[in-house]
């Protein structure tokens, strides 16, 4: 088990850009020895003590921890600090390509302005809402299952790696994003939390909200701590439905005629999924897909849907469990 | 250029535990705060804290205990009164920072779960899983956010304003574009973390160069027991990143080449959970002594196997997946490779224990505290306890917090002036321009290695020298001839590296100064040509000048003493 440490030549290319005198990025080819031991953070300290002391980037505890080292490779979110170089030429060979996490963001070669994330991240009531007792003698009683109903969202730390994947944060503005969603999960799935109604409102808002997630599971792939962001963001629409909060839109309807569909056949059927989230006009627009799909045989005409064989267990189990009234 | 004058009650340095603790309260008494720090305030070093944060909450356990096992583990040299106001304080502050939002690990019965550390008589470290740290930072800067604290983030504090025995306000720059700044103010906290980066092997971030030390010290004030500096027996082979004490308290076994468990020979009672100072000495004789492994041979094991997998994904995930990271070894399966890393500061700027910083032995500056690692107050003395550091920041943070509100009314404000910034713009500027053949990397690696060499875990007087020698002259060479690439105003971090540089070379100074004249060993710092604790000489705390020359002198200050008598110290 005494590794001995090998070391192979790797081709960087290493995006550079400096908002006050560049008006272009452009990039570095800087060839190097890297060892077996190392992770990009190394990397990124070799470029810069032994290349160019201009460069620069985020970085702190290099343990993976205070979240600031996020960058890409390759076009692939990491955390510097937290990606063995070995993993890296495994899955991309011996020529890398280091990029800031959203190059339009870019001020200073791996640095960007990650002003709208923290925005974002403030929106969301990101503290315990609570009356602090300042001069305790006892603290509040949490059973270990309780503690464990936060699902490790307490352990995302903030480095940005799924909000700069997200490709909905890539276009609208206005969405929150998924780091500040599993934040927003952390606190209201917390017993001693008071402030759900106030994040519920901001979480539930259309645009901004949880609705406009499109499930691509970015989020949950990208994260370097496995906090699992959309399992978050499922959990919050959840949350939405059960207090009744739920309004009316494509987003809402999708969900509820994903279970119509289950309740009355035990199986999905696609077309009347549209046709229920969308409306009776506004499924018009899809008609040229729609035809696609039933020739490829996605979709069937509504008198050849299928029944499970299971029915009548799956009507039992979507009964017990749902709370929608729409 | 005119440089803008901002006006608060209280500027604070540093957004870790203890300026954010301190901030909030502040804030909370409706004074006008704001927090300066070099990151964001979630990337402070708080937030690496692993293992847990020591407070005497069961009924097994005592206040008094938690004192005794303090001042036992600081080898005496801690001061028993602010020992015993820190331990007493403990449960509360614990609980406190729960009802804040922390999310700890619980007991079935739902109160928080407590595991065993080194050195300590009963199991006594608070926890969150094995991330203590990020809970308590989290939740600390979001309810320092709530209240309203203005944090000033990605700002640069690289001077005090110090004039006629009082501190009137910070000065600093903005990293994103070197806006300069002043901060006027009727008071001024550091809470600027510790000094261990100093050393090759270290577990330390790399924000974590201890400015505000040498800040303090350029103005010609002391710093206190700058020879203490604890190594932490756990560090990952290769780049000492910390595997907590918790792998221990857990029930790790520590194993050399010829498969001897060898805690036996050096603490037979406590084994692995024998106070940091004496398991670091252990490993790193185990090494010298040709008992090490791994590819370098400069590492011995830790073995968690016989722990099984649930109890290691319960308890100690975060270590596991740190292991694998830079080991590419799994806990769960195998044994991993540790050494001593220079972990933690026990030294800093000399604190009473309401925060007062010291002028010298008998006076104190106004307006001016500290508090956390970078403090010397001195509640650890020669080597402080696993779990007791996340305590001090949390407590003292809120504890010199309440004593600033309590000064505030007495304070009176002395407006700044745009020449206040002088020192700061002649740092920059020669940091800018200086030409020369040293680089900042070659310098800092030349600094950290000699320290690790020669300051490390066993000195001696030759060692120790030698050092000094080694620092004077790299101080020289950083002075005469240390250039940087980047001249530009975004993000210079070669600049900002540059400048901390300056401040490592300065405080390393104190560091070798203090060890060098300390003939004996207690805690933390090993002599092996003087390797027992003299009570008679040196039961006293160092307090340590540096002049315009950079010169060092030493004095020395009385250890506050109390109930807890002076006895040989064995696990």
């Amino acid at each position: 088990m005494d590794n001995s440490i090998t070391t192979q030549t790797i081709t960087f290319k290493v995006f550079r850009f400096n908002q006050e005198t560049d008006y272009l990025p452009y990039y570095n080819t800087i060839e190097m020895e890297v060892t077996s031991e190392e992770v990009v953070l190394d990397i990124l300290n070799r470029i810069k003590w032994e290349h160019d002391g201009s460069f620069s980037y985020r970085r702190s505890c290099r343990h993976g921890i205070c979240g600031a080292c996020a960058i890409k490779v390759n076009g692939k979110g990491v955390l510097a600090c937290k990606e063995r170089m070995n993993d890296m030429i495994e899955l991309f060979g011996k020529e890398l390509t280091l990029e800031p996490l959203s190059t339009k963001r870019a001020i200073k070669d791996m640095i960007i302005d990650k002003e709208d994330f923290w925005v974002k991240h403030e929106e969301v009531e990101p503290f315990l809402i609570s009356h602090v007792d300042e001069h305790p003698e006892d603290e509040h009683i949490v059973t270990p299952q309780e503690a464990e109903a936060l699902l490790d969202s307490d352990l995302c730390i903030q480095c940005g790696l799924c909000h700069y994947s997200c490709p909905v944060v890539e276009i609208n503005e206005d969405y929150i994003g998924p780091a500040a969603f599993a934040k927003a999960f952390r606190f209201n799935a917390d017993v001693r939390d008071e402030g759900v109604d106030k994040r519920i409102e901001v979480i539930n808002a259309p645009g901004a909200g949880v609705w406009d997630c499109v499930k691509c599971f970015e989020c949950a792939e990208v994260c370097p701590k496995e906090v699992n962001p959309i399992e978050k963001i499922t959990k919050l629409h959840n949350q939405v439905f059960e207090r009744g909060d739920a309004l009316n839109n494509v987003a809402t309807r999708h969900a509820v005629g994903f279970a119509h569909s289950i309740k009355k056949h035990g199986l999905l059927d696609e077309g009347e999924l549209v046709r229920y989230s969308e409306g009776n006009i506004g499924v018009i627009k899809h008609v040229p897909v729609a035809l696609k799909m039933f020739k490829k045989g996605k979709i069937v005409l509504p008198w050849n849907m299928p029944k499970s064989d299971k029915l009548d267990e799956i009507q039992k189990l979507v009964k017990s469990s749902s709370t929608v009234k729409f | 250029m005119s440089i803008p004058i901002h006006t608060y009650d209280v500027v604070i340095v540093g957004a870790g535990l203890a300026g954010s603790t301190a901030a909030r309260e502040l804030e909370k008494a409706g004074k006008n705060v704001a927090v300066i720090t070099k990151l964001h305030p979630l990337r402070s070093h708080s937030g690496a804290a692993q293992g847990g944060i020591n407070a005497a909450l069961s009924d097994e356990d005592s206040i008094e205990l938690h004192e005794f096992d303090t001042v036992k583990g600081s080898d005496y040299l801690a001061d028993q009164d602010v020992v015993e106001l820190m331990c007493k304080e403990a449960p509360k502050t614990i609980r406190w920072a729960e009802r804040m939002g922390a999310a700890f690990s619980r007991n079935k019965d739902g109160k928080i779960a407590q595991r065993p550390f080194g050195g300590q008589s009963s199991p006594r470290a608070c926890y969150a899983k094995d991330r203590t740290g990020l809970t308590l930072l989290q939740t600390v800067y979001e309810q320092a956010l709530r209240a309203g604290v203005k944090f000033w983030d990605e700002w640069y504090a690289a001077d005090i304003i110090y004039k006629d025995g009082k501190v009137s306000g910070v000065v600093a720059f903005n990293i994103r574009n070197m806006e300069k700044a002043i901060f006027n103010a009727k008071a001024v906290m550091f809470a600027t973390g510790g000094y261990a980066r100093s050393f090759k092997i270290n577990s330390n971030a790399h924000a974590n160069t201890g400015d505000g030390l040498s800040i303090v010290a350029r103005h010609g004030l002391p710093l206190e027991d700058m020879e203490f500096v604890q190594f932490h027996p756990s560090g990952l082979s290769g780049n000492g990143v910390l595997i907590s004490e918790a792998a221990r308290g857990e029930g790790g076994k520590l194993i050399n080449s010829k498969g001897e468990r060898f805690m036996d020979k050096y603490a037979p009672n406590k084994m692995e959970l024998a106070s940091r100072d004496v398991v670091s000495r252990a490993i790193m004789n185990e090494i010298r002594e040709g008992r090490g492994v791994g590819p370098r041979k400069d590492a011995v094991y830790i073995d968690l196997t016989h722990l099984g997998k649930d109890l290691i994904m319960e308890r100690l995930p975060e270590l596991r997946d740190l292991a694998i990271t830079f080991l590419g070894l799994d806990m769960i399966h195998e044994p991993i490779l540790i050494s001593a890393t220079a972990h933690y500061s026990m030294g800093g700027i000399p604190v009473d224990i309401d925060g007062h910083a010291r002028k010298n032995n008998s006076e104190f500056v106004e307006g001016f505290y500290a508090a956390g690692e970078t403090s010397c107050s001195s509640v650890h003395g020669a080597n402080r306890l696993g779990a007791n550091s996340v305590l001090e920041a949390l407590f003292f943070g809120r504890h010199v917090g309440q004593s600033i509100l309590k000064d505030l009314d007495s304070l009176t404000l002395r407006e700044a002036d745009e020449s206040d910034a002088d020192t700061m713009i002649k740092e920059i500027e020669t940091t800018l321009t200086r030409n020369g053949k040293y680089t900042v990397p070659e310098l800092r690696e030349k600094l950290q290695q000699s320290m690790t060499d020669n300051a490390g875990a066993f000195r001696t007087e030759e060692l120790l020298a030698k050092q000094v020698k080694i620092v004077k002259d790299l101080r020289k060479q950083f002075h005469k001839g240390c250039r940087i690439d980047d001249k530009s105003k975004i993000f210079n971090t070669d600049l900002q590296e540059a400048i901390e540089l300056g401040h490592m070379l300065d405080y390393s100074l104190f560091i070798v100064e203090s060890a060098l004249a300390r003939k004996e060993s207690r805690g933390a710092h090993f002599r092996e040509d003087f390797d027992t604790r003299d009570d008679k000489n040196f039961l006293k705390h160092t307090m340590a000048y540096m002049d315009e020359d950079g010169e060092i002198t030493l004095d020395y200050m009385d250890v506050t003493l109390g109930k807890h008598e002076l006895k040989e110290r064995t696990y």
